[in-house]
């Protein structure tokens, strides 16, 4: 009869659990949402002594806040590996539900900032992916909520689950992490034939006399739509950069990046340049080329930042006296 | 003959070292830092989600380096602080799940002092009391280490920015990229150190009373970025020799200062801005002429690595320190005299 060891930190609750062959031999928790650290290794310590001879690691893999939620994941998967045995994660709001008897109704956490993680669910079963809403939002659902507080992820469900469900094996994040430090009200789209009276100004003002034209916007456009990738980025509802992205035959090509001078080095190009890179790598491409107009050393360091290398020069490339850097990245 | 598996997570590399007593066995690192390199700085979230994703291979790959099995693990340390507090969470949780698992003991370790630690391995010089200048991203310090499991002093410290911080800074405003310490070295090797003086921060007779041995990187700060405005058509190479000229300088000036004031003829010089290549060259110079025995460990275990972490660990248990509490908690402030907890 396997053991198991059952662990959630996904809520200000930390939960542990032994079960054994559907007897529970230990659980306990402890509320404090600053403490998971601290908490969890005294509690797995309590277990231990009411039976050490784990077999499987059972681990709530959100979502939660990210912080706690890791070190529920980090202790778990160490504390497996210590003992050479296997772990299996599952979705906490899952194990909050295990316990509600509703043919239809939602589980919803706290995640802070005035949102609720949460998921549906229909006669025990989850129809939903878990999400994060605003708990307005929810509410106006019209379905029974079960909110944290008076419920929460319980370990003798986690470890059942954990038997009879497929591992989640990757922590449950749903947020992004507060990452991109980009002007405020900037937004990024595809770009369509509608912004290329803009662009056309744009790529005058920027480029001169290599300025693209409408018309080789719109041969770019005409291609087939799953070969090319152009984006768009606004502010205040105004165009204020563009790039574009175009793959054949392995290689991914990138024709432009354009931020106007205003909001140049503020990150906008390089949010720009993250989503040409990870569409190409979508795409599996072998490589990205680019064409750089030698001198361009405003440029130059967000590309070899992002691993692209200088391969050739091409001379008047751009026109009498205009080189062409080309530079590479490899994507295999 | 302690085998010590260390874990290193303060900021973006997920590390782990494995070492036993002096001896380094295995030495793993797995760096965030090319998704950090577009903010120019590190992210902590972003930090943190690569901790987690990279930590069982990390330590899978160590244990495979060392060749050995945990079994065999006689302790487990792990970085406590300081650092950012998400990311050494993830390393402490996993230290402390696998010291249970294991039944070992477990050393929450200072990281600043694992920097001075890294020093011990491969090689079986007595080192105390010695003058320690820590030099790194986040700490600019000058210390009297009588014994580095229990007893440190901070002689000095930096007043604003530390001078990892400064390399950073202007590598961001020059374009070089990030992190700045290897950018700066690499451009101003090609540079002329002499071009351009740049302040030498609290090293004025006036500074030195209230700051004898500490630092100031912001004044240096301004004057470079007010430089660079000024010359449109500067040379990167000159300005980046320039800079780190200054740094350095003002570096060695206090810790040889420190050296000869106490009485202490040991520099060890560690942290990640020692793996700089101007400030070994200059060390060795000054402590030469200085009659100081110089010690700096290899530029690769300069940079955060878990070596360090489990070389810190390895010492504890030598200088019989006990091990720490279940439910070791992360300090991401801790101060530097605080080594084990
Ligand atoms: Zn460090």
């Amino acid at each position: 009869m396997s053991i198991i060891l059952a662990i959630d930190t996904s809520t200000s609750r930390t939960s542990v659990a032994l079960v054994a062959g559907g007897k529970v031999l230990f659980t306990k928790f402890h509320e404090d949402p600053l403490a998971h650290g601290e908490v969890l290794p005294k509690l797995v310590k309590e277990a231990l002594a009411v039976n050490k001879d784990i077999d499987l690691v059972a681990v709530g893999m959100g979502p939660g806040p990210f912080t706690g939620l890791r070190v529920g994941i980090a202790f778990a998967q160490s504390f497996a590996l210590g003992l050479n045995i296997n772990w299996a994660g599952v979705c906490s709001l899952d194990a909050m539900a295990a316990g509600i008897n509703q043919s239809e109704f939602i589980v919803s956490t706290d995640a802070r900032r005035k949102e609720r993680f949460w998921a549906k669910y229909e006669n025990g079963k989850r129809v939903s992916e878990p999400a994060v809403s605003k708990a307005s939002e929810l509410e106006k659902l019209g379905i029974p909520i079960f909110n944290e507080g008076d419920y929460f992820p319980d370990p003798i469900a986690l470890a059942n689950l954990a038997l009879s469900t497929k591992s989640v094996e990757q922590p449950i994040y749903i947020r992004k992490p507060d990452a991109y430090p980009l002007p405020a009200g900037v937004k990024f789209r595809v770009m369509t034939a509608l912004d290329l009276v803009v662009a056309t100004a744009i790529e005058k003002e920027v480029y001169g006399k290599a300025a693209w034209s409408g018309a080789q916007f719109k041969e770019e456009f005409a291609k087939a739509p799953k070969d090319a990738y152009y984006l768009a980025a606004e502010a205040q509802g105004e165009l204020i950069a563009y790039a574009g992205i175009f793959y054949v035959a392995d290689v991914a090509d990138i024709h432009t990046i354009t931020v106007v001078e205003k909001y140049r080095r503020k990150g906008v190009g390089r949010e720009l340049l993250k989503r040409l890179i990870d569409w190409a790598r979508v795409k599996k491409a072998d490589a990205i080329m680019l064409e750089m107009r030698l001198g361009n050393d405003a440029a130059r360091p967000l590309y070899e930042q992002n691993g692209f290398v200088e391969v050739s020069k091409r001379e008047n490339y751009y026109g009498p006296g205009l080189t062409a850097v080309v530079m590479r990245k490899e994507l295999k | 003959m302690a085998l010590v598996l260390g874990i290193e997570t303060s900021c973006d590399e997920t590390a782990v070292g494995i070492v036993k007593d002096r001896k380094l066995l295995a030495n793993v690192i797995s760096s965030s830092v090319e998704q950090h390199a577009r903010f120019g700085g590190v992210v902590p979230e972003v930090a943190s989600r690569a901790h987690l994703e990279a930590m069982q291979q990390v330590i899978k790959q160590a244990l495979k380096d060392a060749s050995v099995t945990l079994k065999d693990i006689d302790a487990i340390a792990v970085t406590a602080g300081p650092g950012l507090i998400g990311a050494l969470l993830v390393g402490v949780s996993s230290a402390s799940g696998l010291a249970m698992a294991l039944d070992k003991p477990l050393y929450g370790v200072n990281h600043l002092s694992a920097h001075i630690a890294v020093d011990r391995l491969d090689n079986d010089a007595k080192m105390q009391p010695s003058i320690a200048l820590l030099v790194s991203g986040g700490h600019s310090s000058i210390l009297q280490v009588n014994n580095l499991a229990t007893d440190v002093i901070v002689k000095g410290a930096t007043i604003d920015d530390a001078a990892g911080e400064a390399f950073d800074k202007i590598a961001r405003i020059m374009g070089l990229g990030f992190p700045g310490g290897p950018v700066i070295d690499k451009a101003a090797s090609f540079g002329n150190k002499d071009a351009i003086l740049f302040p030498r921060g609290l090293t004025q007779s006036a500074d030195l009373e209230a700051h004898r041995y500490d630092f100031s990187f912001s004044g240096l700060k301004t004057a470079v970025s007010r430089y660079l405005q000024q010359t449109p058509s500067y040379l990167k190479a000159d300005v980046a020799a320039s800079f780190q000229e200054a740094v350095v300088d003002v570096l060695l000036s206090k810790s040889i200062a420190v050296c000869k004031d106490s009485g202490i003829d040991n520099l060890v010089i560690a942290g990640g801005v020692a793996a700089n290549s101007r400030l070994r060259e200059l060390a060795k110079q000054r402590c030469e002429v200085a009659k100081i025995a110089l010690r700096i460990p290899p530029a690769g275990l300069c940079t955060d690595n878990g070596a360090m972490v489990a070389a810190l660990g390895s010492l504890a248990i030598n200088e019989g320190v006990k091990p720490s509490q279940t439910g070791l908690s992360a300090d991401s402030a801790a101060p530097i005299a605080q080594v084990i907890w």
